[in-house]
């Protein structure tokens, strides 16, 4: 277990935004992650890739968040993306029937090719 | 029977309570000291510093040592009379004349110590005694009482030299009737005018809670110092024990830390039965597990065992009291105290009113609140034995296994505030814990989802004034347990929905993942409530080949 601050940063990649949250997702972590996101959607970008190569610990208020941004992208019609994920962030979404709401991607750029292209 | 204490050089760490009660009499000759009572737990060695005392100032030759210990077959008050007046004059005699036989000879009548007495030049004791046999053919009761309490004091003056009274379970006094139980309230402040004499220090033992109201009494109040007597060290008990072990010829295999004696915590009674609890149990070369196998039969049927009951059968008077103690103890160790309230009839068994009462009892002999782990024991093989039907064996190897396994166990605690992102300090300390015991890094990353959890849990919802999470990790070969607390709002599992994540979004629930996650990492996973507290307990099982 890293102990690093949580921060969140985001790029945009075509019609795509990349979200890379960093460190442990709580709630306060999780609001912004939600507000980094809003913005986008805001912006009409309806695909979002999350890269969760550097988030090291989630909790359930974490996974409320990430939640509210499935169901937000949802009633737009948008799709997301998990990329990078760690094998205890994978069996954790798992464990809560998460994994066949969201598109898992071992890689970023998987995301991106499947989002431009349609195909995996 | 002031003379039957122990070898001075096995009696340890006790040499500035004696000094300063040897000096007793001069600081109160100057109103610089006055009584003392000795406080401290059972089995602390209370009687037994008395006893050295004694023993030091008889042949010191410079105080004149009286002790005497309150019975309850002599609480009416013409037996306690006869009894005090006629210890203390053997006493007296026997310290003058150098013979501490004298002081033994319980049975023979005063009349046979005459002629000694007389050969001493004691003419004011025979005065004494004749006036106090004076008020028993009169029957006077209340002189009798008075001539007997104020002979150390009388004796102190007549010769010059100051006496030291030394009351050992002086809250029986509070006891003392004229024809019976109860009939004469108050008895006991009649040592108030023997107490306040300059030359006649008294020191005195007895349960801190009777002894409490009992100096409420305004003529005992504020005359009297408490001096606590502390367990021993930890090194001192093992020397003790050891000294023990050699009186009786049995040694210790190489190597032996002793470590087990912690849970006697240094009190020397419990250390001389465990010794003795060896050498019944025929031990001639001892080591921890041998250790263990003494104490629990120490525990159920030896000598700690026979005190304890004894000390019960003072507050009980018959079987379905002492079943109702033994519920309502048992009651409190598991629950960590007792509570107030109606609900602890229905524990005892008994009604509310004797449930009341038999509290109040236990209370004041200060059993219910003792966190002594040896007297815990001993209630819980009574427990097994008269309540749950088992046999004495069955609860000694009970508590037997209970020691054999916490060897192999390590226990850390820690408690968190309930503020931000606390549960990653938890987070950290398990990830440690876990490394102590080689489990791997997968399994440890669950473990913290796990804990974070539970602690996110009791902060958010508890609504707890304390603002803190107690954590207990018992980590064992075999499995990891968890024990995690918080008062506040009670919180059971029942009260928690499974509702799929389609149902969730459908519904704009987006929270309570947590215990889902729990119960998906941890083998087990039970909520308590234990009075104001939740206590939630996880545990996994460790496969070693992992």
């Amino acid at each position: 277990m890293k102990s690093v601050q949580f921060s969140v940063a985001s790029r945009r990649e075509g019609d795509a935004a990349i979200i890379y949250p960093k460190g442990y997702l709580n709630n306060l972590s999780g609001e912004n992650l939600v507000i980094e996101c809003g913005i986008y959607i805001g912006k009409g970008i309806t695909k979002i890739v999350v890269n969760f190569s550097e988030t090291d610990l989630i909790n359930s208020i974490g996974i409320s968040m990430l939640l509210q941004i499935i169901e937000d992208l949802k009633n737009i019609k948008g799709t997301i993306c998990c990329t990078n994920m760690s094998k205890l962030l994978r069996d954790t979404f798992e464990m809560l029937g998460l994994m066949q709401h969201m598109l898992v991607f071992p890689v970023e750029s998987d995301a991106l090719t499947y989002l431009k292209t349609g195909k995996l | 029977m002031p003379f039957n204490a122990i070898p001075a050089e096995d009696f340890l760490n006790r040499e500035p309570e004696l000094n300063y009660l040897k000096g007793l009499s001069k600081l109160k000759a100057n109103a610089l000291g006055g009584d003392v009572f000795l406080d401290g737990a059972r089995g602390m060695g209370k009687t037994e510093l008395l006893k050295q005392l004694y023993r030091i100032l008889f042949w010191e030759n410079n105080v004149v040592p009286f002790y005497y210990s309150f019975k309850t077959a002599n609480l009416k008050g013409t037996y306690f009379a006869q009894d005090y007046f006629t210890g203390f004059v053997r006493q007296y005699v026997s310290f003058v004349k150098k013979d501490p036989s004298l002081a033994s000879h319980v049975a023979e009548p005063l009349q046979r110590l005459m002629p000694t007495i007389s050969s001493l030049g004691l003419y004011w004791l025979i005065d004494c005694i004749e006036d106090f046999q004076g008020h028993v053919n009169k029957n006077d009761f209340y002189w009798q009482l008075v001539a007997a309490i104020s002979a150390p004091v009388m004796a102190a003056q007549k010769m010059g030299k100051p006496v030291i009274v030394m009351l050992d379970d002086f809250d029986a006094a509070a006891h003392l009737y004229e024809s019976s139980l109860g009939d004469a309230h108050g008895l006991i402040s009649l040592f108030g005018e023997s107490m306040r004499n300059r030359r006649c220090p008294h020191v005195i033992t007895g349960s801190a809670g009777a002894l409490e109201s009992i100096f409420t009494d305004h003529s005992l109040i504020g005359m009297t110092e408490r001096m606590r007597l502390g367990p021993l060290p930890e090194d001192l008990a093992v020397t003790l024990f050891r000294a023990h072990l050699t009186n009786l010829k049995i040694t210790c295999a190489p190597g032996v830390q002793l470590e087990f004696l912690n849970i006697l915590r240094g009190n020397p009674f419990y250390i001389k039965n465990l010794a003795k609890a060896a050498w019944k149990m025929q031990k001639n070369v001892i080591n921890e597990k041998d250790l263990i196998e003494c104490y629990s039969f120490e525990v159920s049927d030896g000598e700690t065992a026979f005190y304890w009951a004894s000390a019960f059968s003072r507050y009980v008077k018959n079987s379905a009291q002492r079943k109702a103690m033994l519920k309502l103890l048992m009651h409190a160790i598991e629950n960590g105290g007792i509570e107030d309230g109606k609900r602890l009839s229905m524990v005892s068994g008994l009604g509310e009113a004797e449930t009341e009462t038999l509290l109040g009892a236990l209370t004041t002999s200060g059993i219910i609140r003792a966190k002594d782990a040896v007297l815990q024991d001993f209630i819980h093989c009574l427990y097994m034995k008269e309540i749950e039907g088992r046999n004495a064996n069955d609860a000694r190897e009970k508590i037997e296994a209970k020691y054999i396994q916490k060897r192999e166990e390590s226990c850390f605690e820690l408690v968190i505030p309930m503020s931000s992102n606390a549960e990653l300090v938890v987070a950290k300390a398990v990830e440690q814990i876990g490394k102590n015991m080689n489990l791997d890094d997968e399994f440890l990353n669950y473990l913290q989802i796990a804990l974070i959890e539970v602690c996110i849990n009791a902060i958010e919802h508890s609504g707890s004034y304390e603002k803190k999470v107690f954590l207990k990790f018992i980590t064992r070969p075999d499995k990891l347990e968890i024990i995690i607390e918080n008062s506040g709002r009670p919180f059971s599992l029942e009260s928690i929905k499974e509702v799929p994540v389609e149902e969730k979004m459908r519904l704009g629930m987006k929270r309570g993942w947590g215990y889902k996650l729990v119960h998906k990492i941890m083998d087990s996973v039970k909520v308590e409530r234990v009075n104001d507290r939740t206590r939630v307990i996880l545990t996994k099982n460790i496969d070693n080949g992992s």
